[in-house]
């Protein structure tokens, strides 16, 4: 269906042919174009080095781009920085925190430079921190905290000022996974508790189709698809035919084989030891057929549904897993 | 090798909403400044190294080493020698303590909360001023520390409305010319470690031939002329301008003038002027450090 611009719902975020060379001639983002909506939750994802963080950089006003345009409710970053920063809050891939200076002291510094008079900030916190669990700790020095209640402290402090937009840098990097899905369960409440818009980067598959409504897929400093997850997964079938072989070599015959037999398409791929081939409704056994007419033996055979892995080894002949060189 | 499963987007999807539609503001730039300070000071007072270190030197150079110096007979015509001394001692506690600050800006920068003040809807040069904020305070406390305690040891100052005008003009500009120093050089470091291997450097050696101990006069011609272009050797001059000795003889080493007014305002200008151009340049590698 097509819309007139003035029938669209206001983006709340929207890039456009958004550029970033790093002196020495780096490219880590080449013309990146996305709108996100309010109340959206959307997630880039790509390996260390697809030039998400650079993204973000640009987004909070800390990276300057080197070409394109970018707003954040309604603020160009490059000629309204101030605006756009008032309207946004941001966690970071790294702690990023007054260790020496107790929780509660960084929540209220927070709230008071984002323009929070101090009896609202003082109610905010006492708001906010029981839902984090930081009741017990937060007049404690942070130093003292785990990287868990670190991190639960810093979604905390993004969310003081009622931002529009809220961006999360890779927030669960690092963290052990018990603590991972803790924080998985904040985050997917977030949206629930006060209908702001979220974009928030991650290389974890799981994360993203989890919590995003929509995924922008970056390599290499390009998205190379956007959608949601379900319709980036309904692009390879239901059902994913993976088979193990005993080495790199014979991987590469088995996909010629099953290519050769018709069987495999553009979207069937050899990485290491596996072949993973989308059935697309075809029977599993055919695949088998063609495999022992090239005279490959598989080690195991399995079928599964296809994940968001799946989806980004065909968009990138790489894994999320092996990160790329940094950009 | 690539299969593209959902066509990338550049597709508009959404238009901005209008900037007069949300009207959201910081805190003003008074109000982040004082948030800003709070924070700095909070965070100094939890290391209290950084007010002890620079304070201990030059007070226990202006109660043992300056009476000591008097005691075995340097002199300065007319002027009584402890007083001098220790007066000199001012020209290393504030370079020393404004310089120790810049350990402050490199623990923000690696450990510390710097880059979500980054993400805070102020200009960004508050940052350095909110951290500068502290510096003076935390420097005019010791200065005031320092020439009590000389003055129990037994210095004498002529103490005038108009010489202490001179005194806090001349330690104030000082003072925002070093921490100048101290933010651009800490912010080209990588480390605390490399940072305080250079202050020595920077704090110290321009003490020996500012006229701190003994006048520029005493100097090699060479090394005269040296002297006067640092704004230390300006300072050191005011300040004993201001309480020590209205003739002015420190001034009058530099300027060879006559009208000793005419000559406190020159040099309280080239203080000034060291002050705004190494405040430009440290708001300049800042923001050069801050954002890339």
């Amino acid at each position: 269906m097509n819309h007139t611009t003035d029938q669209l719902p206001p983006a709340a975020v929207g890039v456009h042919g958004l550029r970033k060379t790093w002196p020495g001639g780096v490219e880590a983002v080449k013309g990146v174009d996305f709108d996100v909506a309010p109340g959206e939750v959307f997630g880039l994802l790509g390996p260390n080095g697809a030039g998400k963080s650079t993204t973000i950089g640009m987004l909070t006003t800390t990276v300057v781009p080197t070409g394109g345009r970018a707003h954040v409710d309604g603020f160009d970053v490059s000629d309204q920085p101030i605006q756009a920063r008032a309207a946004s809050a941001v966690v970071f891939q790294d702690p990023v925190v007054d260790r020496a200076l107790t929780g509660r002291r960084n929540l209220l510094l927070h709230a008071r430079l984002w323009g929070v008079s101090a009896r609202d900030a003082a109610a905010r916190i006492d708001e906010h921190v029981d839902g984090f669990g930081l009741t017990d700790i937060l007049d404690r020095p942070v130093s003292t905290y785990s990287g868990g209640q670190r991190r639960r402290l810093e979604i905390a402090r993004s969310l003081l000022s009622r931002p529009r937009v809220l961006f999360l840098d890779e927030p669960t990097v690092g963290l052990d996974p018990r603590i991972r899905y803790e924080l998985l369960d904040l985050i997917g409440g977030l949206r629930e508790r006060s209908g702001l818009t979220v974009l928030l980067t991650t290389h974890y598959l799981d994360e993203a189709e989890r919590l995003c409504d929509r995924i922008g897929v970056m390599h290499e400093g390009e998205i190379v698809a956007l959608d949601t997850p379900a319709d980036l997964l309904a692009g390879l079938g239901i059902d994913v035919l993976e088979l193990r072989v005993d080495s790199s070599p014979a991987a590469a015959r088995a996909l010629s084989g099953l290519r050769a037999g018709g069987f495999a398409g553009d979207d069937a791929l050899a990485l290491g030891s596996t072949v993973t081939v989308p059935l697309h409704g075809r029977p599993a056994a055919d695949a088998l057929d063609a495999l022992g007419r090239a005279g490959v033996t598989p080690t195991a055979v399995t079928t599964r549904r296809p994940t968001l892995d799946d989806v980004y080894l065909r968009l990138t002949g790489g894994s999320l897993a092996t990160p790329a060189a940094a950009a | 090798m690539t299969t593209v499963v959902s066509t990338p987007t550049p597709v508009v999807t959404a238009r901005p909403v209008r900037p007069e539609a949300v009207p959201r503001s910081g805190p003003g730039l008074l109000g982040a400044l004082r948030t800003l300070a709070a924070r700095r000071f909070a965070l100094t007072a939890r290391t209290p190294r950084e007010i002890l270190v620079p304070l201990s030197t030059p007070v226990l150079f202006a109660l043992v080493i300056a009476p000591a110096l008097d005691s075995i007979g340097p002199s300065v015509p007319g002027i009584d020698y402890m007083s001098y001394a220790a007066l000199g001692t001012a020209g290393l506690l504030i370079p020393l303590n404004c310089l120790f600050s810049g350990v402050g800006v490199i623990v923000d920068r690696d450990s510390g909360a710097r880059r979500d003040l980054l993400a805070a809807p102020i200009p960004r040069s508050l940052l350095v001023a909110g951290n500068f904020v502290v510096a003076l305070a935390i420097t005019g406390l010791q200065l005031g520390v320092l020439l009590v305690a000389s003055v129990l040891r037994g210095a004498e100052y002529d103490v005038t409305v108009s010489g202490l005008g001179w005194v806090v003009g001349a330690s104030l500009l000082l003072a925002v010319a070093m921490y100048g120093v101290a933010e651009a050089v800490a912010n080209r470091m990588p480390s605390v470690e490399e940072f305080t291997g250079a202050l020595p450097g920077l704090a110290i050696v321009p003490w020996f031939f500012a006229g701190s101990l003994f006048p520029i006069t005493a100097l090699p011609a060479g090394l005269t002329a040296v002297a006067k272009v640092l704004p230390l050797t300006h300072t050191l001059a005011l300040l004993r301008y201001g309480l020590l000795d209205d003739g002015g003889a420190g001034l009058h080493d530099i300027w060879g003038m006559t009208n000793t007014t005419a000559m406190a305002t020159l040099s309280l200008g080239v203080v000034a002027l060291f002050a705004l151009v190494l405040t430009a340049v440290s708001v300049r590698v800042f923001t050069r450090s801050a954002v890339s």
